[in-house]
């Protein structure tokens, strides 16, 4: 009797997985070529705007080619949207490749690349000390990158900004974590921060597209760990990741 | 765009007649407009090149000198008859580069493995699709040899 139960059970969970299995490529593939067919309109819409602006100015008067520049504008937006939401649907696609990480290494290089030799002059970047992970290099760059260009922008009206980072161990997982002094959000919120296109700031406030936080949860969440946040509207916020920790580096 | 008697230089299969237009634009620049056909399928890029159906009196004691491809066709996929160029003889040493709007690693994968002769991703931002037309069509018409 238990054994028949058990079999039927078995067949069911495998029924399942393979349900969701085509779900999940169909899903991927839907988003995969929604993606693609939106850029074609797209570049329609930007190119003949462009067109417009340059072989027929002459004809259009200053509103005429302010609703150009909006038009342009906003298909750049878009093509950035596309840019994202591929990037993401990708995420899902991707193997992991896993390997021992400098942790160290890769926050300085995501640093780097988001400044330059202006920028960086009214950042203080501090880091401490930094456990090494195992995990996909790329990818984890990917969550350091989207993590720290959040603090700059977050604290790009600040005199001085200050991004701290930090790791502690706790329970089998090295928790890192990024505080920056920027405007922060309000703890309220705090579900949809890292929903995908989710924003808490307007667009005029702050340029972004919504996918940053999204990218970084699923890139956590595929290697074992989990994000959360903390924070306080004008009073900074702070970012947490935890990755697994597989054996002493 | 050109009678079925004039040598062609260009072939360029591309069902969206926008993106056909943005690229006949960029080459315009360069007066090669005259020398381009624009195949708005698969199966008319075949008949153009196998000289078949109402391509059968076409012209081609000059050869292309590159075909530009894209991958989402009706009918025919650009795959499809990226492999039937690069299986015949007749056909294979044409310089074949994709154009697609897709980055993505198995496209450009298969399409190697299928023997492309390039790829190339059309940018969204129009004066980038532009200026990567234009170093594209001046790379594959000025620069490149073909065997004759």
């Amino acid at each position: 009797m238990i054994r028949e139960l058990n079999a039927n059970l078995e067949q069911r969970v495998e029924e399942r997985t393979s349900e969701l299995e085509v779900v999940n490529k169909e899903l991927g593939a839907f988003s995969y070529s929604v993606s693609h067919d939106l850029r074609a309109p797209l570049r329609s819409i930007s190119g003949f705007t462009q067109i417009l602006v340059e072989e027929y100015s002459s004809k259009l008067d200053d509103e005429g080619k302010r609703i150009c520049s909006v038009i342009q504008e906003n298909s750049l937006k878009m093509g950035n949207l596309i840019d994202d939401l591929l990037s993401f649907s990708r995420l899902n696609r991707t193997e992991l490749k896993k390997g021992l990480i400098n942790m160290k290494d890769i926050v300085n290089s995501a640093f780097s690349e988001l400044t330059d030799e202006s920028s960086v002059k009214r950042i203080q970047f501090k880091m401490g000390d930094i456990c090494n992970s195992s995990g996909d290099p790329n990818m984890l760059k990917q969550v350091w990158i989207n993590l720290i260009s959040n603090a700059i922008k977050y604290s790009s009206k600040k005199e001085k900004a200050i991004i701290t980072i930090g790791c502690k161990k706790e329970e089998g997982y090295c928790v890192y974590q990024i505080k920056d002094n920027g405007v922060g959000f309000d703890m309220a919120y705090m579900d949809k921060l890292f929903g995908v296109f989710q924003r808490l700031h307007s667009q005029k406030e702050f340029d972004g597209t919504g996918v940053g936080l999204a990218i970084v949860q699923r890139i956590v969440l595929r290697h074992g760990g989990k994000v959360w946040a903390k924070g306080e509207v004008d009073k900074g916020a702070e970012f947490y990741f935890s990755i697994p920790i597989i054996s002493e580096i | 765009m050109v009678n079925n008697f004039d040598p062609v230089q260009i072939l360029i299969v591309e069902d969206n007649p926008y993106d056909a237009e943005l690229t006949l634009r960029a080459l315009r620049k360069h007066n090669l407009v005259n020398e381009v056909y624009v195949a708005e399928d698969g199966q008319e890029a075949l008949d153009f090149l196998f000289c078949e159906g109402k391509f059968a009196s076409r012209n081609i004691s000059s050869p292309l000198k590159v075909i530009f491809l894209d991958l989402k066709l009706p009918k025919i996929s650009g795959l499809e008859v990226l492999k039937r160029i690069k299986s015949n003889p007749k056909t294979k040493k044409l310089p074949v580069v994709i154009v697609s709007s897709s980055k993505e690693d198995p496209d450009i994968k298969a399409a190697y493995e299928l023997g492309t002769n390039g790829y190339v991703v059309k940018p969204v931002d129009f004066s980038d699709f532009i200026k990567v037309m234009q170093n594209t069509g001046l790379f594959w018409l000025l620069v490149n040899e073909v065997p004759r």
